[in-house]
């Protein structure tokens, strides 16, 4: 307590004014330190990065929130959030304090690609604009028009990753065959946004999203089907104020609304025990819990087995709030944790609804060696092998 | 009145299974030569009282003697007009503390029926006290909320009070306020002050007498009957009142000693209450006119610091809210800053915390490291943010306020024994007067002071645990902030508990009964005046001033002052003091009638002297918990242990008793004696004791004494096989069997 920090009234206003419209609301309890999933792992990272105190900065406009590594270390998996006493909306405020850097053009290192990336080609993973739509190849999928009921739309990291375009090719399997109307727009569209603005790029996120909503306006979308809770997240909560509204649903929440009205039917056996992983934007930020839990079971031989901690106390993959992109030391990845979780269940496959997630287990199941003993499956995918069978 | 005395052994709860019940009859019929020994075995159904209660009106008994459960339970079944009542306790403290039909456990039964033979041929049915000219008029001091409250209270009712207050108007502190603290749902902002409406209902209110821009010059007499002088414009009224309550609430702490905070020395550094001034005449500006746009709350000004005001003044945190709430609402914009220690808003204060917290003030808790003046008079403030882990300091601030914490009115003055002490009392090695300032609120004519006795940091003393209203002043009842720091909410509960208490008191005085806790007791000490030394003991250590001095120096008691404890029983050396139901050597006799076996049988015996507040009732529960302890031990329940008479040390020791175990409540400052002082004073008695007991070459620690309060009573098996085993140690009492 040495050196004396001078108040910054001005800075905490302009925090404020950022979005952080809670931020005088926290009482600084601490319960979301506590509650934070970087207790759980071990590190350098886990040792700064304390949420309350970044709060408390905040609220004094004291030097020392913007330090870059610990600013950019929250998965926004709004586990504190949830939890808080005081409604503060915490993730709101970690991205009015980042907005107030990256504002300013100043990103860290490892995001700067990702930007560069969206403002270039409308997705954060550097692909071509053209290859946007490669993942079509060989599906019947029709484009969206005013006579068909939903747009599909599929996560940038479904469109270019390989491995992810498997969860988009089986979303679209599972909806023709449950005779759902629906079509694409992906040539034309861009990234949804969401991870974009949690980084705290406003400016990006509004330009993005702009685009977005003129291209869905102009071709009439009412009803959207994501393949990423991340977009229904983005779709759902930040579009309205843009003047997006539509009806915007993850594809686990329609098919299992077709799977009660009897329109899908998963007929093949897999006699496996299965897990499933709640992406934190499909469970606590949109309290999506019971949907992929009730397909999951439709399936014929399959036996649900549930994590510790499941549903609103689910761990985070770790993958979201731009953290999908940082380089994190193996043995501190919040992953690594949900798939030691998983064999303790002794469970064949942990299934999960989120490309983010998929990324981050697959990695943690590698790198842990567990690959003979538990899958990684996307829910789409899980879904799919049945109806194959 | 001729006894004729009636034992009654009850056989239910397995007593009859456990003891001998023949032979314990023949105690009372061949030994203690009674009329009447009748067994039952359902003594407290209603048969069991209708053989009682048929006794006493076809045979003539009077005198009943009821060996069964302890007197703490039952007492309300066990209860005849008219005569003289004792219990036995064979229950709680023989069959479910020993081993059943044990050796030791039935001479332990019998030595009990012995003691209760020996207590009941003492009494005499007390005759209740009667005043002259008692009346039921309730006198308030101090005519803020608090005494308002009381007043009205009173009235409502059906008694008169007289309300004195010293300024020119009623409405006390709260006058002084802009706004008050929210009472009402939903508690996120100040309210308008509504106290002239309470002042309007006491003014109208026909039995409510005030008397404002008066003060009271001297209050003399005793519950039920005390003259309080007023003087009022010069002239001098005088009320007769029944009970007191003391409203005269507290002060700011004195800014001036707060230096270190700038005050004195930066002329924005004001007080609380400067700032209800201020926000009073309208928009909040600066002496200079410059409007405050910024400002800092400094919590803790004084309080919570061992320098100052070592205690929490329970107000000022939800004060400065309120204040902070002036500032935003006057500019939304605004800056506050609360630097606090710890923010206390107890109860639905928290929404008020919530709101100015969501208004966007803003909240440093730590320390203040100093306060600087700028040359535009603005202040910064350098503080340590516990929560940001750093030291920060302020932009410039136009105002601080500091929130300088209460001081009750009861800790001012001199001290009244400062100046009384003479070179003869310095040498008086006996227990030392309490402390009382000259503090100009009751102006008592008692001989103890004319004020309240003070207890920690000046507040009139209470029993915060067990009965908060109750004083060192019989008939006096403290209330609000003069007794500890509160609230306004707070005040107007403090006042309604208060003037029930001194209803209370007008009703029991005027049928010359105790008030608390022995409330109901018609027995008042007796002076054998005659044999008066007038060394002042009993008018010293009664801890309730009830004794005052005649002017030929005598003690002249005031019965209806006295709580009935014993203590002056105890302090006088002449012994000359006794109750018709309570004397020394009523005691005395109990104690000789305990059967000492002789050396070569290896019974010691220790005779314990408990207090019935505590030590009894935690004897009592060991046995209900079924706790077996030593089987040598004979209780004798005290008023309070402050009654104790060191004569009864002697007398067991004459008798042969191995050991004696005074068991009293715990004293000092956080007291729990139900007499405030009694097992003080018992302790201070026995450290004389020991050296006659080391000249009588008994060694002193045959005596014992242990502080033991009732949930303390899972200890006492080992507490009092520890003292067996030290009296072991010394051997049997050498006086045994002479």
């Amino acid at each position: 307590m040495d050196e004396i920090k001078e108040v910054s009234l001005e800075m905490r206003e302009y925090i404020i004014s950022s979005g952080a419209e809670t931020l005088n609301w926290c009482m600084q309890c601490g319960l979301c330190t506590n509650l934070c999933p970087y207790r759980q792992v071990p590190g350098e990272l886990s040792e700064v990065f304390n949420i309350r105190k970044m709060q408390r900065q905040g609220q004094l406009g004291l030097e020392g929130f913007d330090d870059e590594e610990v600013l950019f270390a929250c998965v926004t998996c709004g586990m504190c959030q949830t939890n808080c006493p005081r409604s503060v909306e915490i993730i709101k405020n970690v991205r009015s304090m980042r907005n107030t850097i990256v504002g300013a053009g100043i990103l860290p290192g490892h995001l700067r690609p990702v930007a560069g990336s969206l403002h270039a080609n409308g997705n954060p993973w550097a692909g071509p604009r053209e290859k946007r739509a490669d993942w079509l190849e060989g599906l019947n999928v029709p484009e969206f028009t005013e006579g068909t009921e939903y747009l599909l739309y599929v996560c940038c990291t479904s469109c270019y990753d390989t491995r992810s375009q498997k969860i988009a090719k089986s979303v679209v399997k599972l909806l023709q065959q449950a005779g759902v109307s629906f079509g694409v727009l992906t040539a034309e569209e861009s990234c949804c946004g969401e991870t974009i603005r949690k980084i705290g790029d406003e400016e990006l996120f509004a330009k993005l999203a702009e685009s977005n909503i003129k291209l869905f306006n102009g071709k009439g979308v009412k009803k959207i089907i994501t393949t990423s809770p991340h977009c229904l997240y983005s779709f759902k909560q930040d579009y309205p104020e843009l003047g997006g509204e539509y009806e915007v649903m993850h594809y686990s929440e329609l098919l299992s609304e077709l799977l009660k009205e009897g329109k899908l039917s998963l007929p093949g056996e897999i006699a496996k025990k299965v897990t499933f992983h709640d992406p934190c934007y499909l469970g606590r930020h949109n309290l999506v819990y019971d949907a992929p839990r009730e397909l999951l079971q439709a399936v014929p031989g399959a036996e649900l087995v549930e994590l510790d901690r499941a549903k609103n106390k689910s761990l985070c993959c770790s993958g979201g709030g731009g953290r999908i992109w940082a380089e994190v030391p193996f043995g501190e990845r919040f992953g690594e944790l949900r798939i030691n979780d998983a064999v303790k269940q002794n469970a064949d496959i942990i299934v999960t609804a989120c490309p983010y997630c998929i990324t981050m287990l697959d990695d943690a199941c590698a790198g842990l060696e567990k690959n003979d003993v538990l899958k990684v499956m996307e829910m789409s995918e899980f879904l799919c092998e049945s109806l194959e069978k | 009145m001729v006894k004729k005395t009636g034992v009654y052994i009850c056989t239910g709860c397995s007593l009859g299974e456990s003891l001998e019940i023949e032979s314990l009859s023949k105690v009372a019929t061949k030994e203690g030569k009674v009329p009447v020994c009748k067994t039952h075995p359902f003594l407290c159904g209603s048969e069991g009282v209708e053989l009682i209660k048929s006794d006493i009106e076809n045979e003539g008994v009077n005198t009943i003697l009821i060996a069964a459960c302890s007197p703490r339970v039952n007492y309300d079944v066990f209860e005849f007009d008219s005569v003289i009542m004792e219990r036995v306790n064979l229950r709680e403290q023989v069959i479910w503390s020993q081993t059943a039909n044990d050796e030791d456990t039935q001479m332990m039964a019998e030595d009990y029926l012995r003691m209760g033979l020996a207590k009941v041929k003492h009494i005499e049915l007390p005759e209740p006290y009667q005043g002259v000219n008692m009346v039921k008029t309730l006198l308030v001091v101090g005519g803020g909320l608090t005494g308002m409250t009381s007043a009205l209270e009173a009235a409502k009712a059906g008694y008169k009070a007289v309300l004195v207050e010293k300024s020119s108007a009623l409405g006390g502190w709260m006058n002084g306020l802009f706004k008050q603290v929210p009472r009402k749902a939903p508690y996120t902002a100040p309210e308008e002050v509504d106290v002239a409406e309470l002042i309007k209902e006491v003014e109208a209110n026909p039995d409510v007498t005030v008397y404002t821009g008066a003060e009271i010059l001297e209050i003399a007499g005793s519950p039920g009957m005390f003259d309080a002088s007023i003087s009022q414009n010069g002239a001098t009224i005088t009320e007769r009142v029944g009970s007191v309550v003391l409203a005269t609430g507290a002060v700011p702490y004195d800014p001036t000693k707060l230096d270190y905070l700038g005050y004195g020395k930066y002329e924005n550094v004001i007080t609380g209450l400067q700032m209800e001034e201020i926000a009073s005449k309208g928009k909040i500006v600066r002496p200079d006119g410059k409007e405050v746009q910024t400002i800092a709350f400094i919590q803790c000004a004084g309080s919570r610091d061992p320098e100052h005001l070592p205690y929490c003044s329970a107000t000022c945190c939800v004060e400065s809210l309120k204040q902070a709430s002036y500032i935003k609402e006057q500019n939304p914009e605004a800056n506050v800053f609360v630097f606090y220690k710890d923010m206390r808003t107890p109860g639905q204060y928290e929404r008020l915390y919530q709101q100015v917290q969501k208004d966007g003030s803003i909240f440093v808790r730590g320390e203040i490291k100093g306060i600087t003046e700028d040359g535009e008079k603005n202040l910064l403030i350098e503080a340590t943010d516990v929560l940001s882990g750093a030291t920060i300091s302020t932009e410039a601030v136009d105002m601080v306020v500091l929130a300088n914490g209460m001081v009750p009115t009861t800790a001012l003055g001199e001290d009244f024994a400062a100046k009384a002490d003479t070179e003869e009392d310095k040498k008086d090695d006996g227990p030392k007067p309490e402390v009382i300032l000259r503090s100009n609120l009751l102006n008592l004519s008692y001989r103890q002071g004319p004020e309240m006795p003070t207890l920690k940091y000046g507040f009139a003393d209470s029993h915060f645990i067990c009965f908060p209203y109750e004083t060192r002043r019989t008939g006096i009842y403290a209330a609000g902030s003069v007794r500890a720091p509160m609230d306004e909410l707070s005040s107007i509960e403090d006042a309604t508990g208060a003037t029930l208490k001194a209803i209370q008191c007008m009703e029991s005085s005027a049928q010359g009964m105790a008030v608390h806790p022995r409330v109901g007791d018609m027995s008042f000490p007796d002076f054998a005046m005659s044999r008066c030394t007038q060394c002042k003991r009993c008018t010293v250590e009664c801890p309730f001033g009830a004794i005052n001095e005649d002017d030929k120096f005598n003690p002249l008691p005031n019965p209806t002052r006295c709580r009935r404890c014993g203590i002056c029983m105890g302090a006088c050396p002449e012994r000359i003091i006794t109750f018709k139901n309570y004397s020394v050597p009523m005691i005395g006799n109990l104690i000789k009638s305990i059967e000492v076996p002789d050396e070569d049988e290896e019974k010691p015996r220790i005779l314990i002297f408990a207090c019935e507040n505590d030590a009894y009732p935690a004897l009592d529960m060991a046995g209900i918990n079924r706790l077996k302890y030593n089987a040598w031990v004979r209780v004798i329940p005290l008023r309070c242990l402050g009654s104790l008479s060191l004569v009864w040390i002697a007398d067991s020791m004459s008798a042969g008793i191995d050991g004696i175990y005074l068991l009293g409540c715990k004293h000092g400052d956080d007291y729990q004696c139900h007499f405030i002082k009694g097992s003080e004073l018992a302790e201070i008695r026995l450290s004389k004791v020991s050296e006659t007991l080391d000249r009588l070459d008994l060694d002193s620690e045959r005596v014992r004494m242990d502080q033991i309060s009732i949930t303390d009573y899972d200890k006492i098996p080992a507490m009092l096989d520890d003292f067996a085993a030290k009296l072991e140690e010394l051997g049997p009492n050498p006086y045994k069997g002479f």
